[in-house]
């Protein structure tokens, strides 16, 4: 049996999981400490990805072509991410604590448009996409962009240093106990107005990064933010509100069950996806690896 | 009239009769423009209204909601494309055949949708709804053989009587204000206070011996067979339908309606709608950039007026009315 196109589509599944699995441990993140659902961070992804391209367009014309400067671009691209992140958390998403959760869902869709209609703005409605000019390597009878390996490791790596970073250092330990019981860390003397603006600095630092690793896989393109923030609301419900493994395996599930969902049927891969979301909420509402204390 | 009847049903009669005579008036401005606008504003609030009986009278967000707009839409477009005859014409007694199969198939959505969601509430109903909508949305796009997919459905032309804009104007002005008056009834009714109190208390609704579920599921089939309606007078008056109707960003339209014309009243998210389809209309003709514009505003209202419009007007009048009796007592 010729199985070089399901090699294929478990590498493309793989790796759309990576970057899955990067944009939505933010939004993870963010729930879980702050109970904001940040409807923006698809855009703020694709943000990113902008900003990747003009800062690697920038170096190249400076220092010559290189597929090495994907890497301070994305660098470049991740710091300001996480700057813009904690300018937002600091003067727009803090003003919304006290209120309703509509409202606050309200304020983050506001900015879909709002940062949507900037990158129209600033860069224009061509798509951009950055070619590296790697050479596909043939693996399985099939050719595969080696491309794809490099976004996996990206991904087991972040998703390393997150577990090592909550697990095993102090501030990652309090992040954990903020998603626990707020209240109580607060109590602790812990400046919770600090920590919240950190987690929403990473969190949205996390989705530049993934926005910079995807570049030169997919073109840049308005209104993909909104394709793919529904996706990532997918796999934080599958995973649960706040855990990072939960996050991790939803993530691979929805990215293999995606891409194999393409060979059987395209156009209604999306609509499996949203099935099992719907079981998920049914049946177990917190998600796989969630604390049900917190629902 | 008794007393406490501003304080209980606030501006609500006066704007709704103001809202109604300027209605009346339009057809009067020349050029069939703004009548076609106001038909819009018409369907496209009696769609926020109807979700507003979720949000400011249920107290949960739904973004899926625009999934039974889409359903009565598509529904009413494709019983007219059995009924009409091979040369594009429908008679008029199948054109209200069609019209009348929106708001049934969509309440049977909304049955089988809210089945699932009265089970949650918060955040986790506004995501429920979501996936519920995104997965209509999307079975419609690619059931090509059934729906016709991305293609839409086209040529939804109404009997010639109704061509005329003015003509379906004044029946769409004729359904949206019934509707609204049924809508009116049933929130002034023991049913519409018992919303009131799933909002503001659910655990005490149940204490009471609420069957919390059970309402919310019955809310939940009324606003989808509203919404069904709107989206049954949508196809006509745009000649045609796409599954771009059932998605997120349809239901967002109903959600900044209603924030902007105010969620504590029946009328506040027509009122909604024509500041924002008027708004639309203006901002587009000036700069592509709409989004950003609308999204502004949204940003701007949520931060410091999320009462919306209305909210702000009975605020402003309470508190003249409050300075004038602590006046007259001094």
């Amino acid at each position: 049996m010729d199985i070089g196109p399901y090699v294929l589509q478990l590498f493309s599944g793989l790796s759309r999981a990576m970057v899955l699995f990067l944009l939505s441990a933010g939004l993870s993140l963010i729930f879980g400490v702050m109970n904001i659902l940040n409807f923006a961070h698809a855009t703020l992804w694709l943000l990113s990805g902008y900003l990747t391209f003009s800062i690697f367009t920038f170096l190249s014309e400076q220092l010559g072509a290189s597929p090495w400067l994907l890497l301070p671009a994305i660098v470049g691209a991740t710091a300001l991410m996480a700057l813009i992140g904690f300018a937002l958390e600091r003067f727009l998403i803090r003003r919304t604590y006290e209120r309703d959760l509509p409202e606050q869902l309200l304020l983050t869709f506001a900015l879909v448009l709002i940062i949507g209609d900037l990158i129209k703005l600033v860069w224009g409605v061509e798509n951009r996409r950055i070619n590296l000019g790697v050479q596909p390597v043939e693996m399985f009878d099939t050719l595969i962009n080696p491309y794809h390996f490099v976004i996996v490791g990206s991904g087991v790596a972040v998703a390393a240093g997150l577990w090592f970073f909550l697990h095993r250092t102090r501030l990652g330990k309090i992040v954990r106990a903020a998603v626990y019981n707020r209240n109580m860390v607060s109590a602790l003397g812990i400046p919770i107005p600090l920590i919240y603006g950190l987690v929403f600095a990473a969190g949205v630092g996390l989705a530049g990064l993934a926005g910079g690793v995807f570049l030169p896989l997919l073109p840049m393109a308005l209104g993909v933010d909104h394709d793919v923030i529904v996706q990532c609301f997918a796999v934080v419900v599958i995973g649960g509100f706040g855990s990072m493994l939960g996050t991790f395996v939803a993530s691979i599930i929805v990215g293999v069950v995606y891409a194999f969902s393409i060979l059987f049927w395209p156009d209604g891969a999306l609509a499996m996806i949203f099935l099992i979301v719907i079981v998920v909420l049914i049946w177990r509402p917190w998600g796989l690896f969630g604390t049900e204390l917190r629902f | 009239m008794q007393p406490g009847w501003l304080a209980r049903h606030g501006l609500t009669v006066p704007v709704a009769i103001l809202m109604l005579v300027l209605f009346l008036l339009v057809p009067l401005l020349p050029g069939e423009y703004w009548t076609q606008v106001a038909t819009e504003i018409l369907i496209l609030g009696l769609f926020a209204m109807s979700f507003n009986l979720l949000y400011g009278y249920m107290g949960q967000i739904s973004f899926g909601h625009a999934a039974f707009f889409g359903v009565g839409a598509y529904a009413s477009a494709m019983l007219f494309t059995r009924l009409k005859t091979a040369g594009g014409e429908i008679g008029m007694l199948d054109f209200f055949l069609s019209l009348a199969a929106g708001p049934p198939v969509a309440a049977v959505a909304a049955l089988i949708v809210g089945f699932f969601c009265v089970r949650l509430t918060g955040i986790y109903f506004a995501m429920l709804s979501l996936a519920f909508g995104e997965l209509l949305f999307y079975i419609v796009f690619s059931w090509y053989s059934f729906t016709k997919g991305d293609d839409g459905i086209q040529g939804l032309l109404p009997p010639s009587f109704f061509q005329d804009a003015v003509n379906f104007y004044y029946l769409t002005l004729a359904i949206v204000t019934l509707a609204l008056l049924a809508m009116w009834r049933i929130t002034e009714s023991p049913f519409g206070y018992i919303m009131r109190t799933l909002r503001d208390n659910q655990r005490r609704a149940a204490f009471l011996g609420i069957n919390v579920r059970l309402h919310m599921l019955i809310n939940f089939v009324i606003a989808g067979g509203f919404a069904g309606l709107a989206g049954a007078l949508w196809g006509p008056f745009s000649r045609s339908v796409n599954p771009g109707l059932l998605g997120w960003q349809e239901s967002g339209i109903a959600v900044f309606m209603t924030l902007i014309g105010g969620a504590g009243s029946i009328v506040g998210p027509m009122l909604g709608s024509v500041i924002y389809t008027m708004l639309q209309a203006v901002v587009k003709m000036y700069t592509v950039y709409w989004p950003l514009t609308i999204g502004t505003i949204i940003l701007l209202i949520v931060l410091f007026l999320p009462g919306g419009v209305l909210g702000l007007v009975e605020k402003r009048l309470k508190a003249r009315r409050d300075g004038d009796a602590g006046n007259r007592e001094a």
